[in-house]
């Protein structure tokens, strides 16, 4: 039981809180607060670190010819990783031009259309397991399914691999920025007679476009920067690419080959090529948050 | 059932009980002013004009508690047509108050004068009117709709014995020239009597709509 | 000149044996009423007493709920409107509605107009633009807007933007409007437009409104219905409602001895 003052003094609020109580309880909530501050300044440290250390080592080497000129060889020094910047442009292309469908037009199901109905319900829960899956799994699928039958290593291959890893991704962020669009704008809009498809193209998708935006770049940056599914899709390549059906060179199959190498110059070389893939996939993230700013 | 706003409750409570205070003292001055006139006692007569100053101060109040009650709780329904008949109840009181004033001024002057004969027949027409009131009165207290819808009979009826009156001490004047004066006051005294009874059948139709929401006013004899 | 209309129905809006459900639970008992064409009705009622309800099923917008269902009839100038052949999005846009909260589209004012247009395939911009003139003006919202049309929508007060709402409703010309609390969310002088607003518009619309305000009620509407439990307990002319209303129940609840 609190032991509320039933003097008539003015109760000193700035030792004692209402209830008379110590100045050790507002102790502990000092102690409380530093350690959350403290610790939001921490996590800050690790991230801080690697954007220093990339711009650190890879600075040096980030020059035009990194966009023009293939890989050197082991043991050479100079050229780039041009190819490697195209393919993963590429690769990552195909991985949205594949996900995106699937992933909106399923997420505008199971929200729109049948929201309670088993189909979504089981389509959620598989969703959401896969956003887990090992990426090397992806890698090992996309191997089964389209370099065992096509019998070789190719772009496309390498896209399906991504496509599947993103695809969880998509869906379930643009079910969330469905979500977020207010219930009242659907109902205003089926009160005027509209249909439900009409009510979805002119209504629900433009004022859900900026939060869908925002995962598929979680995505976009995701797949830009995985190796494994890569690794048995498309390979790697010394050359520019001549069409999609071949063995394709991406960034993180790049730093990966060249932070294994002893040699210094291709180590620096990977370094200059992380900060390249993290540029890109900042500047995507940029320039769609511009492009689809809620007016 | 009470109504859920206990302060609407004790407001329409206390409304009811300041009007029918000041009818208590309207029925009480009216009684005075009958002592005053037969018994020829100028102090009742007095009291009578001094008193009417209460009747008016709860006049004001009881107006402005109604409207005080409509501006915070818009009643509505019965609780509208009790509030509006009450305060009109007031006002016909204290119109009444003012005919029991009319009645003690003139006893005033009639005691200054040789008494006539005439004087004691205005009593029926003094009880008829008291007791008409006092009903009328009983009828908004009790919410009594018979009781109510009676005093416009009675009303006629006082009216019929108020001309009955009037002629027949106008048929008097000749006889005796010297007592006119007197014979008008007494003539005056009958028509304040028949005000009273006009107000209170006012005060039954106001409780016939508050009750009922039935419209009784000005509804014309038929034609026989 | 407006050109003469025909004389008003009496059953312009006729609710028979109307029986309705969510899932198993039964919210509407046994509902009997004819709505006047061209009069302001009002519905009052405690919480849960199924005003709401009712008036959602008269553009079916019930329907978006799954699990409902009703029994009885309810007919529209004389055709039913659960008739098969009416198609639901036809019955929706002859009949507007506006919502408690009010809820424009985040688009400019001029598109939130136009949209119930553009959605029945109408375009052509003289169409439109005649359309967002008259509806503005007859939501009394045309002096205050009318140089910001393509301003985003979401930029105007509350109140303008529920007479936005009403504009936007009546841009069909809808037969009848259905407005559910419309000024609750409301400061006084808005709802006081509001208001003015109604006067206005029942001399072409037939209105439909869900009330918590009795005062609201009393000014506002010619009949008014008051509901309980799902039941229509008393439907008359608004003046006998609130001044000698004949059921107890009735008489309870607007004078405040509910509970």
């Amino acid at each position: 039981m609190s032991t509320v003052s039933n003097t008539t003094e003015p109760v000193d609020f700035f030792t004692k809180d209402k209830g008379g109580r110590s100045v050790a309880r507002s102790f502990g909530n000092k102690v409380l607060n530093v350690i959350c501050v403290g610790l939001a300044f921490l996590t800050l440290i690790p991230l801080l670190s690697i954007i220093y250390l990339l711009f650190h080592k890879g600075l040096p080497l980030l020059t035009w010819s990194v966009f023009t000129e293939l890989p050197p060889a082991a043991g050479q020094i100079g050229g780039g990783f041009g190819n490697a910047i195209l393919g993963t442009l590429l690769m990552v292309g195909i991985a949205l031009v594949i996900a995106t469908p699937f992933g909106i037009l399923s997420a505008i199901y199971i929200n729109e259309y049948a929201p309670a109905s088993r189909l979504s319900n089981a389509v959620r829960f598989v969703a959401k397991l896969l956003t887990g899956i090992p990426s090397i799994i992806c890698g090992v699928f996309a191997y089964a399914v389209i370099v065992l039958t096509t019998g070789g290593f190719s772009a496309w291959a390498g896209g399906f691999a991504l496509a599947i890893l993103i695809l969880p991704t998509i869906l379930l962020t643009a079910e969330q920025a469905l979500i977020g669009v207010p219930k009242a704008y659907r109902e205003a809009s089926y009160g005027l007679g509209g249909t439900n498809f009409q009510t979805i193209w002119r209504i629900v998708l433009p004022d859900s476009l900026p939060a869908m935006m925002t995962g598929i770049m979680l995505a976009v940056a995701r797949a830009a920067g995985e190796t494994a599914p890569l690794i048995f899709t498309a390979l790697f390549s010394q050359f520019w690419i001549n069409s999609l059906k071949e063995p394709t060179a991406s960034l993180s199959v790049l730093i990966y080959n060249f932070s294994t190498l002893p040699f210094d110059h291709q180590i620096n070389m990977a370094w200059t090529a992380s900060l390249v893939l993290v540029l890109l996939v900042t500047a995507a993230n940029i320039s769609a948050q511009v492009v689809f700013r809620k007016k | 059932m009470a109504h859920i706003l206990s302060t609407f409750e004790e407001a329409l409570r206390d409304l009811r009980n300041n009007a029918l205070m000041m009818a208590s003292l309207t029925e009480r001055n009216l009684e005075n002013a009958r002592k005053g006139l037969f018994e020829r006692d100028e102090d009742w007569s007095n009291t009578v004009i001094a008193d009417d100053e209460e009747v008016d101060t709860l006049e004001v109040q009881v107006d402005r508690e109604g409207i005080d009650i409509m501006l915070k709780y818009h009643p509505l329904a019965s609780d509208m047509r009790n509030v509006i008949a009450t305060m009109k109840f007031s006002v016909n009181l204290e119109r009444i108050a003012d005919q029991a004033v009319n009645i003690a001024r003139r006893s005033r002057k009639l005691m200054a004068r040789p008494a006539v004969p005439e004087t004691a027949e205005l009593e029926p027409l003094y009880s008829f009117a008291t007791k008409m009131l006092k009903d009328a009165i009983q009828g908004f207290a009790d919410n009594d709709l018979e009781l109510a819808r009676g005093l416009k009979d009675r009303d006629r009826t006082l009216d019929d014995m108020n001309r009955a009156y009037a002629e027949k001490v106008t048929d008097r004047m000749p006889n005796d020239p010297s007592a006119i004066p007197t014979y008008m006051d007494l003539i005056f005294m009958a028509r304040f009597l028949e005000r009273v009874g006009d107000q209170a059948k006012n005060i039954g139709e106001d409780t016939i709509y508050a009750i009922s929401a039935e419209e009784t006013r000005h509804q014309s004899r038929p034609i026989v | 000149m407006t050109p003469t209309l025909p004389q008003p129905r009496a059953d312009f809006l006729k609710v028979q044996d109307f029986n309705f459900y969510y899932g198993k639970k039964q919210a509407l008992f046994n509902v009997n009423m004819e709505i006047p064409e061209r009069q302001v009705t009002a519905f009052i009622g405690p919480s849960g007493c199924g005003k709401s309800t009712l008036l959602r099923n008269f553009n079916r917008m019930n329907e978006l709920i799954d699990g409902v269902r009703h029994e009885g009839q309810i007919l529209l100038n004389g055709r039913s409107i659960y008739d098969k052949k009416i198609e639901v999005i036809a019955l929706r846009r002859s009949i507007g509605m506006v919502f408690q909260k009010s809820n424009p589209f985040p688009k400019s004012i001029y598109e939130n107009i136009v949209y119930s247009m553009r959605i029945a395939g109408i375009n052509g911009k003289s169409v439109l633009d005649e359309t967002v003139e008259r509806s503005l003006k007859g939501a009394a919202l045309w002096d205050e807007v009318k140089d910001r049309l393509n301003e985003s929508a979401l930029g105007l007060s509350g109140g303008q933007m529920q007479r936005l709402c009403i504009a936007r409703a009546i841009a069909n010309r809808p037969e009848v409007l259905l407005m559910d609390e419309p000024c609750s969310a409301l400061d006084p002088i808005a709802t006081a437009k509001v208001e003015d607003l109604i006067h206005t518009l029942k001399k072409e619309f037939t209105i439909v409104i869900v009330t918590h305000n009795m005062q609201q009620a009393t000014r506002c509407s010619d009949r008014t219905a008051f509901f309980y439990l799902g039941k229509l307990i008393e439907f008359d002319d608004t003046q006998k409602i609130f001044s000698n209303p004949s059921q107890k129940q009735t008489e309870d609840y607007i004078t405040g001895r509910f509970g």
